[in-house]
Order: structure tokens, then sequence, then C-alpha cells
């Protein structure tokens, strides 16, 4: 091993509990696996896909939750399951292809046979073959089904469980949270417009804190705040469920100017102008006068909504030191060529090349290079003081102070 | 040989030893010019291009859409510094009644400063060269990616 192996990291919270995050936490093995356990496999509800993606029955997609892969498939007219993609025979990740159709679910290695709700239908050579062999008779095909997760469907998104303790999605997103779900899931049909995928090397955590730290927004998204998408002097508001798991940013678009909130920012380009503004062209189509609602569900999801962009920014753990992010890119299935084109547009802003989100993946890979190795060290997260609570401003780092007091109390770091 | 009148194999062969020595070369502001006004520029993830849609991970369409992808590589955008190298493949043309499709693989390396080079793209481009005002341009230049998972950030134009 390397040499830093016998060095045994301090795993206590710092004294300050709120106001500091231990570096341990982005980078310790045994802590990463614990997360996989109690968080991903706990009482958490995980993004897996949008109804949409399956619009037919027998229509499937794979995805990875925690560190499972899964099947989200449609059984039913009215029916969305997701089952381990784990042939209950010997392991097998049977369902290779990312988007199928399917009349059964079939291993391809000794052809055990499920049907879309993932019961077990047939093994071949079950009774043996001219009476030699043969499953046992007391063999129950009941007891070997696809292990099926809870599941709800929630205004077009598919969630899953792992455990029997989760309360139902709507309790877990709780109502103050449910009224900002519900404002771009209202229940109007959603379409997808497709993918982004990438691979950032930093911890899981970081892009739930990402979008739970508005004060970076004003700052290193030049971009933004040039052309006043996102400026730490708009009207803005970050709240949090009453756990401070779940989080969201809300605020309003302004416009290029220049004043003292600009004169802070080292980087500001008051004089840049567009050759094309295309990309601004912005339409409210959501009620009251909020351009933006950034909503991170815990532990698995960002629920973008900016200006007309929207997407689910899929978080899926690989290892300590990195994740892979799934960018599904949406609109409605009644939207317009032109608001279709409109999103189209606006993703420039959004993905591995995004004029804002480019800046985030770089500014997490940068985080995990500095503080991998110097896991007895602290983050210092005091913007806006140490207590955490809702704000009607930007200025702040109460809602990453949320998600860690969360955090230690699942972990049993209290 | 003479594909569409006025424009040899020679010629769009020039194209591209121009536009990929742009790009390698890091001469961004020049990128945009060899595109026409008007234009179709996509780097787009295959499954997208696959299905019939046009969401991608850079979009533009027209030049002055590039000119602000530049403006915004050269001065608001965040990255650690980098280097790209483009190795394309032998170009296949078929010539159209307006211009040049030109089918041929990419594959971009690169390279951050105290790490070892690595694959960021690679992909299939299903461009469309014209003649315009005096010069071959791109009017369209779709880059459909195979990679997955993009190693972080796709930085640079393709």
């Amino acid at each position: 091993m390397d040499g830093a192996s016998h060095r045994q990291p301090q795993l206590s919270w710092p004294a300050d509990a709120d106001g500091r995050v231990p570096y341990w936490v982005y980078s310790d093995p045994d802590v990463y696996a614990a997360e996989i356990e109690r968080i991903w496999y706990g009482p958490h509800w995980l993004y897996v896909g949008l109804e949409a993606e399956l619009p037919e029955v027998g229509d499937y997609k794979t995805t990875t939750l925690g560190e499972r892969p899964v099947i989200m498939v449609r059984s039913d007219v009215g029916t969305i399951g997701v089952v381990e993609n784990r042939c209950a025979h010997r392991g097998v990740k049977f369902c290779q292809e990312r988007f199928g159709h399917a009349t059964e679910l079939l291993c391809p290695y000794h052809q055990w046979m499920y049907d879309l709700t993932g019961a077990l239908k047939a093994v071949p050579f079950r009774r043996g073959v001219r009476k030699q062999g043969g499953m046992p008779a007391d063999f129950d095909m009941a007891a070997h089904g696809l292990n099926r997760l809870r599941t709800e469907t929630v205004n077009g998104v598919v969630w899953a469980t792992f455990s029997a303790a989760t309360p139902p999605f709507r309790e877990y997103l709780g109502e103050r949270f449910w009224t900002h779900y519900t404002r771009v899931y209202s229940g109007r049909k959603l379409e997808v417009i497709g993918y982004n995928r990438q691979h950032i090397p930093g911890n899981w955590k970081l892009m739930q804190e990402n979008i739970k730290d508005p004060y970076h927004a004003g700052l290193l998204h030049v971009f933004f705040v040039t052309f006043g998408l996102f400026r730490a002097d708009q009207k803005s508001a970050v709240e949090m469920d009453e756990h401070g798991r779940h989080g969201i940013l809300i605020s309003r678009k302004g416009e290029q100017v220049t004043n003292d909130v600009t004169a802070g920012m080292s980087n500001f380009k008051a004089d840049l102008t567009l050759a094309d503004p295309r990309i601004l062209d912005v339409v409210q189509e959501f009620p009251g006068e909020e351009t933006v609602g950034m909503i991170t569900v815990f532990p698995s999801v960002i629920l973008q909504q900016q200006v007309n962009s929207l997407t689910t920014r899929q978080i899926i753990p690989k290892g300590p030191g990195g994740f892979d992010f799934v960018w599904t890119h949406f609109g409605y299935a009644d939207d317009t060529p032109e608001m279709r084109l409109r999103r189209t547009r606006q993703a420039n802003l959004f993905g591995p090349s995004g004029f804002v989100s480019m800046d985030d993946g770089e500014v997490i890979e940068m985080s995990q290079q500095g503080f991998a190795h110097a896991p007895d060290e602290d983050a210092v997260v005091e913007m806006g003081g140490t207590s955490i609570g809702n704000t009607d401003h930007m200025v702040t780092e109460t809602a990453i102070r949320g998600m860690y007091r969360y955090w230690r109390h699942v972990m049993g770091y209290a | 040989m003479t594909l569409v009148p006025g424009v040899d194999r020679d010629a769009v062969r020039d194209l591209y030893d121009e536009y990929y020595a742009t790009l390698d070369d890091g001469d961004l502001i020049a990128w945009p010019d060899l595109f026409t006004l008007d234009c179709t520029y996509r780097v787009i993830p295959r499954e997208n291009f696959e299905r019939g849609r046009t969401l991608s991970t850079m979009q533009a369409e027209s030049r002055g859409m590039l000119q602000d992808r530049v403006k915004g590589l050269l001065g608001t955008q965040v990255y650690a510094p980098r280097f790209y190298r483009r190795f394309p493949s032998p170009l296949r043309m078929v010539a159209e009644f307006d211009g040049v499709r030109v089918r041929h693989n990419l594959l971009i390396v690169q390279t951050l400063i105290d790490q070892q080079p690595g694959i960021v793209l690679v992909g299939a481009c299903h461009d469309l060269v014209v003649p315009d005002a005096g010069r071959l341009r791109f009017q369209e230049r779709i880059v459909a990616f195979d990679s997955e998972m993009v190693a972080n950030s796709l930085v640079f134009p393709a």
C-alpha cells in the first residue's frame, strides 16, 4: 500500500460542528463504504429516471443506484418498476443495453427468465434431462425472483429505494419541497430531448454542495453574472427541508449592469457582449417572478430549472474520489418547436462543455486534488454565520451546513 | 478531381488541414471564420444523434454563436490548463449539388499538467463543406461522439 496507509485518520468531527467539514469525508474509503450502506441503500429515495423514457409496455432502461446496477421497466400500461440487474441464479448483470424493449427479462448465461415485474418464470432443465439432474423438487420459483425495489412514479419522475423504512416520497420531500417540486413536475407530460454523461473526479457530495452553495454562483460563474442570469444582488432565497437534506436555490434573472456587487468580482466582464444573443432569449414559463429553481434531492439528484433549461442531474458514486454525472435534458410533450429549440440552445450553459457547468466540474476536480491528502484538515463553512436556516439572500453556505448536520446524524457522527 | 464546380478534393483537404491546425495551435479566435455565417455546429453524444435528437454538448447556429463560445473559453470560463491534439482519419467525400459531404473519424487526446495524456473524445464527423465568399467553409459540422462519461470537461471545440 502507499506510504500513508499506516497513518490512522482522525475520524471525529471538529468541535465547531456546523462551521467546519473535515476533509476525510471526501476521501476515506471506510466512510465511503458506510455512506453507500447508510445513505444510498438507507431510508432515502433515489432518482431512477423519467416516465417519458419508457412510453411502451416492455420498454426498459438500465442505470445504477448507489453502486448497484438496476433496470427500470414499464411492466404494465400504468406501472413502472425497478429491479436489480442481477440474475437470481449466479448474479450476472444480465441486461447490458442502455435502453431496450422486451417481453421478458432473460439472463443469457443459463437462460433463467423473468417477467417484466422480475418474477422468475422459467429455469431451463428445471426437471432435469432424461431423468438426470435438474433443480431440487422443492425449488421455489417464487422465492427466486429479481430483487424488486420500492418504487414511486411521481408526476413523471421514477424514484426507488432499497429501504423499507423510507417514508412515502411526498413525505420524504416535505410539504415545502413538494411545492417546489410540483412547479416543474406538475403532472404535465414530459419529453426527453437528450443526454449528457460525464465523470467528475471528485467526491459525490461535492456536487450536492455545489448546488447548495449560492455564494460561488455569483463569483465563479462569470458568464452567469455578466449576463444577469444569476447574481448576488438579485432577489433570491435558499431553503431547506426540515432535516437539512434537501435544498433549493431560488433566484430571478436580472440585467447586465455594473454596480457595487460586480466591483467585488475580480473577473467581471462589463464590456462583454454576445455576437448572437439568442442563448439569452428567455421565456417566463412558470408562475411567479423566479427564473431559477435548483433543487437538490438528497442524495442522488439535482432537479434543474434554470430559465428554460430543464434537466435532472443524476449522481452515481464511483468510490470516494469520483462520480458519474448523468444529465437528462427534457421539456414538455406539448412544447412548441420554438420552445424545444430554446431549451436545446440554453443547454449550451450546462453539461461537460457548459458555459457555467464546466466551471463546476473543474472546480470540483480541483477541490478533490486539494484536500484528498489532507484528511485531518477542515473546510471553513462560515459564510452567513454558522447557523442553519432558510435565507432570503445568496451570501450564505447555510444549506451546506444543513446537509452535513443531516449527514452526521445518518452516519453516526453526532 | 472536381467534386462540385470550383471545388476539388485537394481544396477540401486543405480546409481540413487548416481547420485542425487552427484548433491544435489553440488559435480559437480564427476558428469561427472557417464556418459560414449561418451554420450548424454540434458536438453531440452518439445516443442523441442516433435518435434524431439535436440536444448537444456544444451547439451553435451561427458564426456568432461560435464566436461567443470562444469568448466564453477565453474570457469567462474556469478550467485547468490543457492541450488538445486532434487525430482525424482520412476523409470520405461525397459531392452534393451545393457542396461536399465529408465524413471521417476523429480522436482527440488531451494532456493536462502533471498527467498522462488521455482520450477526451472519439467519434465521427458528418460535415458539409461549401464554397463561400471565395473560399471553402463549413456549413455543417456535426461531431457525433461515441465516448461515454466524458473525462470531466470537454473544453475546446472538436
